[in-house]
């Protein structure tokens, strides 16, 4: 008996946490197949099958504003990645001076809301003509994405031992075969972790794109803040929420791999 | 050494150019008043006007009243889920997992959801009119307050959960076991035993935690704009405002470099405690 009544107790409590999660992104899902009529008259449990939204979300400057997300997120990971494996392997392998407050102003540059630098990246941008453009965007990304991830390769580096650098170098491998060789196949996790992140800030950050792009190079998640911006006019939230599924299907795609990752990485992914 | 240091050439110069140049920038911009072409140094006169603006005072004020209202709920809630579920097995994995989807969301999406909910007619809104509520966030302003505590608690408990989680599997069980024999309570357990083995990772995730309150905007902007009237907007909403909307840059900068300060100290108290527990998380 008493058993019962803690199973159903438990039962009830699992059955409303999942509802308290899944419905709000089920209720967008919905919106987004919805026409305009159901969605201001509030009828969302189930989708009337209209498709303009998906229509209009894929093509037009919705489907440009795609391509833009995926050009920035991409060149985000890869130049993160050329740029910071190489430096981590320095700092992993020599000691500084003085290199816990390189670290902290790492940590500061990572840590900084983004709402108190994007004025002084506006106005240089703009003197030097990268303001609306793409390499701009990932430009400023990288005050985010290079020190997280100079951060999680050092520590992932420190632990690989040094002697397999020197018996690899004694043997006439150069570094770069080395690297090619040995090196980063060792680090693939740590590859796929520094991937993750950079891909999680620059793929969902809506405060530079909104500030640092105006019309040629508008990702999506700055043309979802506009049309979520126009209040007076009456927000087409089916459009907005077709994008706004297709914001989220990437982490959902990854929710099962990330999720090994998330307690140790997130807490770093923070920062 | 001398061959390989080359190799951080890249990262320093990123780094020198995309953090500490803006920074400069920031420093320079918060001494002067560009008007138009005239620029006029006025020394620490920007810096004087902040600690007398009200609306930044009131900013201030509110943001960390929502961080201790966020902070107080999500992170008894986090444990709780956490100890629940901490016996494995395929339906706890699968929870786990779904309450882990709204850390995955981008923050403006998650704003969208909660605004879709928010709205007339939204689901939220009917369900509350329907338990007989009167609930309407873009009128009254508590109400506006409490729906932005709510979408921070339903986005980031799933974190705490996970950071506690990864404490508990760390932790030795062995005292746990002993005192379950001699007969301890659930919550005497968790009090003397479980609770002293967690305090380091739940120091680090609420500090963890303190700063990113203090730096919300997607989602609180588009959930409410900052309204009704001003009152949900934060820090960062009415540095944005000042420096980018209005474009205000001496005294923007300003702001910035203030907002930018309070969050570095915290920053610098997650680093003392990060180092200080090393290996912990």
């Amino acid at each position: 008996m008493g058993i019962n009544s803690k199973t159903i107790v438990r039962s009830i409590l699992i059955i409303l946490v999942t509802i308290a999660f899944v419905f709000p992104v089920w209720n967008m899902i919905s919106a987004s197949f919805s026409s305009k009529l159901a969605v201001e008259e509030g009828r969302l449990l189930i989708p009337d099958g209209y498709l303009g939204n998906w229509e209009r979300a894929l093509s037009g400057s919705w489907a440009e504003g795609l391509v833009n997300s995926l050009i920035i997120t991409i060149s985000s990971v890869l130049f993160t990645l050329l740029i910071s494996f190489p430096a981590a392997y320095v700092i992993s392998r020599y000691h500084f001076m003085a290199d816990k407050h390189i670290f902290f102003w790492f940590l500061a540059t990572r840590m900084a809301p983004a709402a108190a630098l994007v004025l002084p990246y506006l106005v240089i941008f703009r003197a030097v003509g990268l303001w609306d453009t793409i390499p701009g965007v990932v430009i400023a990304y990288f005050g985010f994405n290079i020190p997280l991830s100079v951060w999680l390769f050092t520590s992932f580096m420190s632990v690989i031992p040094k002697e397999i650098d020197n018996q690899a170098f004694i043997d006439g491998y150069s570094l770069w075969a080395y690297f090619r060789k040995i090196f980063i196949p060792l680090c693939m996790p740590a590859i796929g972790v520094v991937s993750f992140f950079t891909w999680f800030f620059s793929w969902s950050d809506m405060f530079f794109a909104t500030v640092l792009t105006s019309f040629q190079s508008k990702p999506l998640n700055a043309l979802l803040m506009v049309t979520l911006g126009r209040v007076g006019y009456g927000v087409e939230y089916g459009l907005a929420s077709a994008a706004g599924v297709i914001t989220i299907i990437p982490g959902l795609v990854l929710l099962y791999w990330a999720k090994t990752y998330l307690s140790k990485g997130f807490t770093f992914g923070r920062i | 050494m001398s061959k390989t240091v080359y190799l951080l050439l890249p990262a320093f110069l990123v780094v020198l150019g995309v953090g500490l140049i803006p920074t400069i920038s920031l420093i320079n911009y918060s001494v002067q008043t560009p008007f138009g072409e005239v620029n006029k140094f006025v020394g620490l006169e920007n810096f004087r006007k902040v600690f007398f603006d009200t609306r930044f005072i009131e900013a201030f004020q509110r943001n960390i009243t929502f961080s201790a209202l966020a902070l107080a709920i999500e992170i008894p809630f986090g444990i709780g889920l956490a100890l629940i579920l901490y016996e494995k097995g395929k339906l706890n994995t699968l929870i786990s997992m779904i309450i882990t989807i709204p850390v995955l969301i981008p923050p403006i999406t998650i704003g969208l959801l909660w605004r879709l909910m928010a709205r007339e007619n939204g689901t939220l809104r009917n369900l509350m009119n329907f338990l007989g509520f009167y609930y309407d966030p873009y009128r009254v302003p508590e109400q506006a307050f409490g729906t932005i505590v709510a979408m921070d608690v339903w986005h980031w408990t799933a974190l705490i959960c996970l950071v506690v989680s990864a404490g508990l599997a760390g932790m030795d069980r062995s005292p746990v076991l002993s005192a379950k024999t001699e007969g301890a309570t659930r919550w005497q357990i968790f009090r003397h035993i479980e609770l002293p083995a967690l305090s380091f990772p739940l120091v680090f995730v609420s500090l963890l935690r303190l700063i990113d309150t203090l730096k919300i905007y997607d989602e609180a902007t588009v959930l409410t704009a900052g309204g009704p009237g001003q009152t949900t907007e934060f820090l960062s909403l009415y540095v944005k405002k000042t420096a980018i909307d209005q474009f205000i840059v001496g005294y923007g900068a300003a702001l910035s470099l203030i907002y930018n300060l309070i969050v570095l100290l915290l920053a610098w108290l997650l680093l003392i405690v990060m180092t200080k527990g090393k290996g912990v998380v």
